[in-house]
């Protein structure tokens, strides 16, 4: 597409939402970046600029401004915040890709917050009903942004979501920060995909990944 | 966020409270600011742009790099690439703002949702695409049999606000003159 489409990024001073804000900045994206900490926001803006003096990027004003603007709006909080922020947003998201990223982990890592028949994402669909709500970007960690390939293998990095176009578009965007996108399926199935960050995240800690590990399917 | 577009679905096909309220969930606010694009050329038309605020217009550039502006939009108007809209083909038009722009997007399966459900969605959407031929037959038969000052006379006497708010050059790639033409033109219309 060469309409350039802008994508509101919220938490963007977190690992995640920092390490995607910097990836998605190579792409024909103008980036709107939010987060609570202004003095860690300006820095971020600047430390993209001086990279790649081409990145269309900006700090916002607020979460509902650098929504209504958007094409697609990337939620990179935790679990715990998805609420709040969805209802400031909940008007402008209207219609627009909204990206969960978030795994619902407990404090331990021993499992999952969420009840076993929904997920991070479903939770947010029920918070913005007329937004297209996608999964993505959450069994990747933010150290495999800047090294996309591991091992010698491109990551998979997988999407699930229940509006084909959606899935498209953001397909696109997962190719673009380097992963070997992979559309698993329609909302529901991310209860599994957060489970399987659940599981990769348990087994760094057991066999000491040090955060640089993802997923691959093998198949011929 | 969307009152204008409602006041003005509501002069076409009064709608209930409740329509209203069904209708929100379809529609897709956009701001836009000046120079942004809301559409380029080769790329699909996923959407027609209601205006809130702001100026849009819609235009095409041939082989030389010279710029054809098909339609100009402001509050209250429709823009699109109709025929990308329709079809899914590629755009052959470039869609800009001359102002910064809020905008109430339709996407495809949107209006194509909002056709099945609600009669009066139908409507709407035939008085504006009736709307839009009728401009477009009036344009047509100015440009191919109107000398050049009646044509600029009737432009600024049908859309003052455009002659006003719009720079000059655009105003001229909108009537196929070069600027010096229209402000010939223009000198020649004032001194009357």
């Amino acid at each position: 597409m060469k309409t350039r489409q802008t994508i509101a990024v919220i938490g963007a001073t977190g690992n995640m939402g920092s390490a995607i804000s910097k990836s998605l900045s190579k792409g024909n994206y103008r980036l709107l970046l939010k987060a609570n900490k202004q003095e860690e926001l300006d820095p971020l803006v600047k430390e993209i600029k001086t990279k790649n003096a081409d990145a269309d990027i900006e700090a916002a004003v607020c979460p509902a401004e650098a929504g209504w603007e958007a094409d697609i709006i990337i939620l990179a909080v935790p679990f715990g915040a998805e609420n709040e922020v969805a209802k400031k947003i909940k008007e402008v998201a209207n219609q627009k890709i909204v990206i969960s990223i978030a795994n619902p982990l407990s404090e331990t890592y021993n499992g999952l917050v969420t009840a076993p028949g929904t997920s991070a994402a479903e939770e947010l669909q029920k918070l913005l009903p007329n937004s297209k709500v996608i999964k993505a970007f959450n069994t990747t960690f933010a150290a495999n942004f800047s090294t996309p390939v591991i091992d010698g293998k491109q990551a998979d990095a997988f999407i699930a979501g229940n509006d084909e176009e959606a899935l498209q578009t953001v397909a696109e965007l997962v190719a673009t920060a380097g992963f070997n996108p992979i559309v698993a399926g329609d909302l529901s199935v991310s209860r599994t995909l957060e489970h399987m960050q659940l599981l990769l995240i348990q087994l760094g800690l057991k066999y000491n990944y040090n955060w640089l590990a993802g997923w691959k399917i093998l198949h011929n | 966020m969307y009152e204008l577009f409602f006041q003005e679905f509501n002069k076409k096909a009064p709608l209930t409270g409740e329509e209203e309220t069904l209708i929100k969930t379809y529609l897709t606010p956009k701001k836009l600011r000046r120079k942004q694009y809301l559409l380029q050329e080769g790329d699909v038309c996923k959407a027609i742009a209601f205006i809130e605020k702001g100026a849009l217009r819609a235009y095409s550039v041939d082989d030389s790099g010279d710029t054809h502006i098909i339609q100009f939009g402001l509050e209250g108007w429709i823009i699109s690439d109709l025929y990308s809209f329709l079809t899914g083909e590629p755009a052959t038009y470039n869609i800009d703002a001359i102002e910064d722009a809020e905008l109430v997007l339709i996407s495809k399966s949107a209006h194509e949702e909002l056709l099945r459900k609600l009669p009066k969605y139908e409507t709407f959407t035939r008085l504006n695409i009736t709307g839009a031929y009728l401009a477009m037959q009036k344009r047509l038969t100015s440009i191919i049999s109107s000398p050049l000052e009646e044509r600029y006379a009737g432009f600024s006497a049908l859309y003052p606000e455009i002659v006003q708010r719009v720079p000059q050059h655009m105003i001229a790639a909108y009537m196929g003159l070069t600027p010096e033409t229209l402000s010939r033109i223009r000198r020649r219309i004032s001194s009357k």
